[in-house]
Order: structure tokens, then sequence, then C-alpha cells
């Protein structure tokens, strides 16, 4: 490896942004090695789509260093800055064909037509367009349309591509494969992607690495497994995994090693580590990690069920408490809404959180 | 039941609008009408609602004797250049407001739509002092063209600033990111896309240009110069009013526009509505 691999192809280094009052960017400290996939994700107004825009030169920083490929690009226009961008309505140009719309960047550049036309007819076989390039953008489907949008960018062979939550206008199925596509293709080519959206699932499944932000800071980031285990705090716990992490007020005991969750019965779990006892906390107990056993059973705490969604694959049960438990049993469970049933979690899988600041405690 | 009820709705509405459009257009016949009459039954009683023998000869009296082509020419001299001026000074300012956002924009909008409120008649006064002592009315012209110009742009400005804004941002931010600056992107992207608004807006200027009169009148002093709608007037003489002579006149006058406009109308309709629809 040389040295200029190294370096990360992207780089915000402090970065803040201002509109008036509005902070939409705060202390942003973000670095991008070449060729990583890399996915923002928060709910609407975290700042997701702001910091693609800076990225993009569509939005200045307020503060900070931005860099790309080594270079400081705070005050280098868009044009200048060699990145591929998708955008959320695709942004095809309505007066221009496929293949216009395609090649205009390489146009724009002063490629020659004839060497546009061929890297046209050879982008449009990779995204299997190839029949299309004479339609104009209003004739083409939904999926087309992304494809369109897709084949544009890689049509430039840019420092990234930059994706604005490029699959929400995509019905459900159509989105699942784009997802698979639009990685193969990312791997295929060897470049470096920033991908904005607001779905966990699209965040966890496409990248190396994942950014969860809120109210315009990273609150953490890294690759989607160690935020799915190790969430620095209730809102990414919350956030990372479906369905959500369930929250239950509880106190540590008197023995500091076992916990009491706030729910009809007091159930008892036990917990990895030792804790002062009568400390408030948070626990964090994810659907998927709540055995469902015999109430009677040693180890087992009973709950009352209210609700049974069957999926087939999967058995969603609802506890009739406040707040409500949601629990992920086997496709198939028996259960029924009015049975109790026991819960059991193993220790090491007790999440538990600082009830003021939400913050993770313990390790 | 109901759909009958919608029926006889539509038949009523579509009667008023028939009735309404009647009353307006009557006058327009009217001109036809008295062209093509004799002095005579143009005053007759009751009146005539149509010529007994048309009189084509009044329409080349008025070829042959008054200098209608001088007079035509001037009037789509001054209609191209007021078109031009709005048109140009105008997409680039419609741009502008469509695209920023703050208090100063709608100051700026506020001052253009308070330009629409004044009446020419009570303009043509401090324009024509300012015009004399810059020298402008050596050209009265390209005088007239700038006070008309003054009067047409916010009409211009409002129109094209609906066609700007229904055109979605993220065209020209794609445009942006795929190598192109602000202004490549509002002339390969923006313009096209405004085309049938800009238009169409650009050919109602030019129709407010070709009939404007109250500047005209004012500014240019040189009978040489005027354009149609003044020399018309030079029928209406103290004695006689060769009433059908004035209407043949008219009716060489208007018939070109608004053969344009019925040829047009769908186009017009549909680059005025097109931000609604978009």
């Amino acid at each position: 490896m040389t040295a200029t691999d190294q370096k990360p192809q992207i780089e915000f280094i402090d970065v803040d942004k201002h509109y008036g009052s509005f902070h939409a960017l705060k202390a942003i400290n973000l670095a991008i090695p070449k060729g990583q996939f890399v996915a923002l994700v928060g709910p609407s107004g975290c700042g997701k789509s702001t910091l693609l825009r800076t990225l993009a030169g569509l939005e200045k920083i307020t503060s900070g260093t931005l860099n790309i490929a080594g270079e400081r690009v705070n005050d280098i226009p868009p044009r200048k800055r060699d990145l591929a961008m998708v955008f959320q309505s695709y942004a095809l140009y309505p007066h221009m064909n496929v293949r216009d719309n395609l090649t205009y960047a390489l146009r724009l550049k002063g490629v020659s037509k004839a060497e546009r036309a061929r890297k046209a007819d050879e982008v449009a076989a990779v995204i299997g367009l190839d029949n299309l390039l004479d339609r104009k953008p209003r004739e083409l489907s939904g999926g087309q349309r992304q494809r369109v949008a897709m084949g544009r960018a890689i049509i430039r062979e840019p420092k990234a591509f930059l994706f604005d939550e490029p699959l929400s206008n995509l019905d459900a199925s159509l989105r699942v494969r784009m997802r698979k596509e639009i990685r193969a293709l990312h791997d295929r080519i060897g470049s470096t992607s920033v991908y904005v959206t607001h779905d966990q699932i699209e965040a966890m499944t496409m990248a190396d690495h994942v950014v969860v932000m809120q109210a315009g800071v990273i609150e953490q980031q890294g690759a989607p497994l160690t935020l799915y285990e190790k969430p620095v705090n209730r809102f990414v716990a919350g956030f990372i995994g479906s369905p959500a992490m369930n929250f239950v007020p509880a106190t540590v005991d008197d023995t500091g090693q076992t916990i009491r969750l706030d729910l009809k019965g007091q159930p008892t779990i036990a917990i990895a580590r030792r804790f002062p006892p009568g400390t408030h906390v948070v626990a964090g107990l994810r659907p998927e990690h709540v055995d469902i056993g015999d109430p009677d059973a040693a180890g087992y705490a009973p709950i009352k069920i209210s609700a049974v969604e069957a999926t087939g694959s999967a058995t969603y049960l609802f506890s009739d408490d406040d707040p409500e438990l949601i629990i992920v049993a086997a496709g198939g469970h028996s259960a029924r809404a009015g049975d109790t049933v026991g819960f059991k979690i193993a220790p090491d899988r007790v999440h538990l959180f600082d009830p003021k600041t939400g913050i993770t405690l313990g390790d | 039941m109901s759909a009958l009820n919608e029926n006889r709705k539509n038949a009523v509405l579509f009667t008023i609008a028939l009735v309404i459009a009647a009353i307006y257009l009557f006058p327009l016949y009217w001109m036809y009408v008295t062209s093509l009459k004799t002095n005579s039954s143009i005053f007759a009683v009751p009146p005539e609602f149509l010529p007994g023998a048309p009189q084509w000869q009044t329409y080349a009296l008025i070829w042959n004797e008054s200098d209608i082509l001088r007079y035509l020419k001037n009037s789509i001299f001054i209609a191209t250049g007021v078109t031009l001026v709005t048109v140009i000074v105008g997409a680039g300012a419609a741009y502008v407001l469509a695209r920023y956002r703050s208090i100063w924009i709608d100051i700026a909008l506020f001052t253009i739509l308070m330009l629409q409120v004044l009446p020419p008649s009570l303009m043509v006064t401090p324009i024509f002092v300012a015009f004399t002592s810059l020298g402008i009315l050596e050209y009265p012209r390209i005088g007239t063209i700038l006070a008309i110009s003054a009067k047409t742009m916010p009409f211009f400005v409002i129109l094209c600033r609906a066609a700007f804004m229904s055109i979605p941002r993220e065209l020209e931010e794609a445009a942006l990111v795929d190598g192109n600056s602000r202004a490549g992107a509002f002339v390969m992207i923006v313009l096209p896309l405004a085309r049938n608004g800009i238009l169409v807006a650009a050919l109602l200027i030019f129709m407010q240009g070709f009939g404007e009169y109250v500047y005209s009148a004012s500014l240019i002093a040189d009978n040489r110069l005027q354009p149609a709608s003044i020399g018309m007037t030079n029928y209406l003489q103290p004695n006689v009013v060769t009433w059908n002579a004035i209407m043949a006149f008219a009716a060489t006058y208007v018939t070109p526009i608004l053969a344009a406009f019925v040829l047009l109308q769908r186009k017009i309709v549909s680059g005025l509505t097109s931000g609604a629809l978009k």
C-alpha cells in the first residue's frame, strides 16, 4: 500500500454548519477510507442529508475542514469536486433522453461524441438499460429511472459516490434487490460510497461502516454489528435493530447483580456486572434475545401476552404491560393473547442505560 | 341523478360563459362590421348588425392613403424591443427571485409588484422629464421601449418566476455535481425546461407592447416614428370622423395579433398553468 492509499478519501474535521440560528451539523469528525461503503443513518432532520450535501458542495460548511482525496475542498464548487450523486428524486433531466442523461457529465468534460456513445452503451449494459437509451425519463418506470440515475453516476468514474436515499421511492421487493445490486456495483468498481438513508436495515445490510446521527451530532459510528452489539447510548440502541429494543426502567437489587424490572409482578433478571444496590437504570432488552418458556420453570419470569402477530418466519408477542414488551419467538409459536408465558434473557445480553443521560452503563 | 344535476349545472355555467364572452367580444365584432359599412349605415337606426353591402374599398383606401405600413413597422419595432428588454432582464430577475429566499427577496418582489400598480398616465410625466434630461428622448422609440418595459416587467417576472419555481431544484443540483457552473446549469437545464412558460409570457408582453398607447403618445413627437396605436387617431379630426376608416385601420392592426393568439391559444393556456400541473 502506498501512503496515499492510507489517507482517507473523505475527511470531515470538526465540521459545523449553521443555517442562521439553526445548528444543523455539530463538530462532525468522520474519516472514510478509499473503497469503503459508509451509510449515514438517522431520523429525518438529523443532519445526514445536510452532511452529504456539504460533501457534494451544495451547501457550504460554516467552520471546520473538509478534505477529499487529501485536498481541502471547503471553497471548491461542486463541479470541481469530482463526485457523483444519486438523488432521492433521481433528478433526471426531463428534456434529455437516457443517453444524454447518462453522458451529460462527460459532455461537460469535453469528451468526444463517439467516446460518449461508447461509454453510454457500456454503462447501459452494466445497468441493464440497453434498449431504453432513446427514451425520455417520463417514459420509464420508477425502477428504470433509478437505474439511469445510477448509470449517470458510474459513467463518471468519480472520486466517490454519494447516495441520497436512492431507494426510498421504490416498492419493497425492488428495494431489496437494488440494495444488493448497489453493493455489488460498489464492490466491482472499488469505489468509495457515502449512502444516506433513514432505513437502518439498508444501512446495516449495505455498509462497511455505519454512522448514526441525531440532531446534527454523530452519536456513534462503526461496523454494523458493533453498533448492534455495543451501542454507546439508548438512542443508537433503539435505532439499530428491528423490531426496536425494549426499554424498561429498573432498579438494581440488594445483591447488586440482579435488577428488578418496573413491570407487572416486578420480575427480576440477572445482569453481567455489579452495580451499587438501589441504582436506577433503564434496561434494554432486544426482542430477539428474549427466550420464551414455561412461566413456572426455574429462571423464567412470568409475563402476560396481550397480542400475537405471526409472520410465519417469526412470531411477535406483545406483553400486557407499560412499557409494552415486544418479544420475537420462533415462527409457529403457540402462544395466544391472554396466555401467561415465562421469559428469560442471558445476563450478557442485557443492555443498561443511565436513565437521565441515556449513556450505556458498564464496560 | 347526480349525473343529471351535474349536466344541468354544466349547461347553466356554459350558457353564462357564452353570454359573458359575447359581451366581451361584441366590440371586436362591431369593429369588423363597422369597417365594412358605409358612413350612412354606421349611424342607421336601428343599427345594422350585418353590413348590407360590404365596403371592402375602405381597406384599400387606408392602405393607399395612410401610412399604415410605417405605423405598423414602428409598432413592431417597439413591441420587439419591449419584448427583448423584458425577457432578457426579466428572466434573470425572475430566476433570482425564484431561487433565493430572504427578506430582501420579499422586499424586491413587493417593489416589483408596486411598479405594476402605478398607472402609466401618472408615470409618464416624471419619465418624460427624466428622459429629456438624460438625452434619451433623442431616440424617442428607444425611450418608449424602456418606459413600456418598466411597465411590462412585473407581469413578466411574476409569470416567469412561477415557471422557474416549478422546476425542481434537484435538477440544477444534479447539473452542478455533474460538472456544470451555476450559470451553465441555468442555461442548459433551467431555461429549456422553463421555455414554454417564458415563450408564452414573452408573447403576452409582445401584445402589450404592440398595443401600447400612453407612453408612445407622450414620448414620440415625430409622426414618422409613431406606432399604429397613435396613427389610428389621425382619423379623429375635429370636424370629420371617418369611423369606417378608423375601424378598418384598427382591424388591420389587431387581426394578425388576434390570429396568433387564437392559433397559439392552447399553448398559451398550458404555458400559463404549467407551474400548477408540473
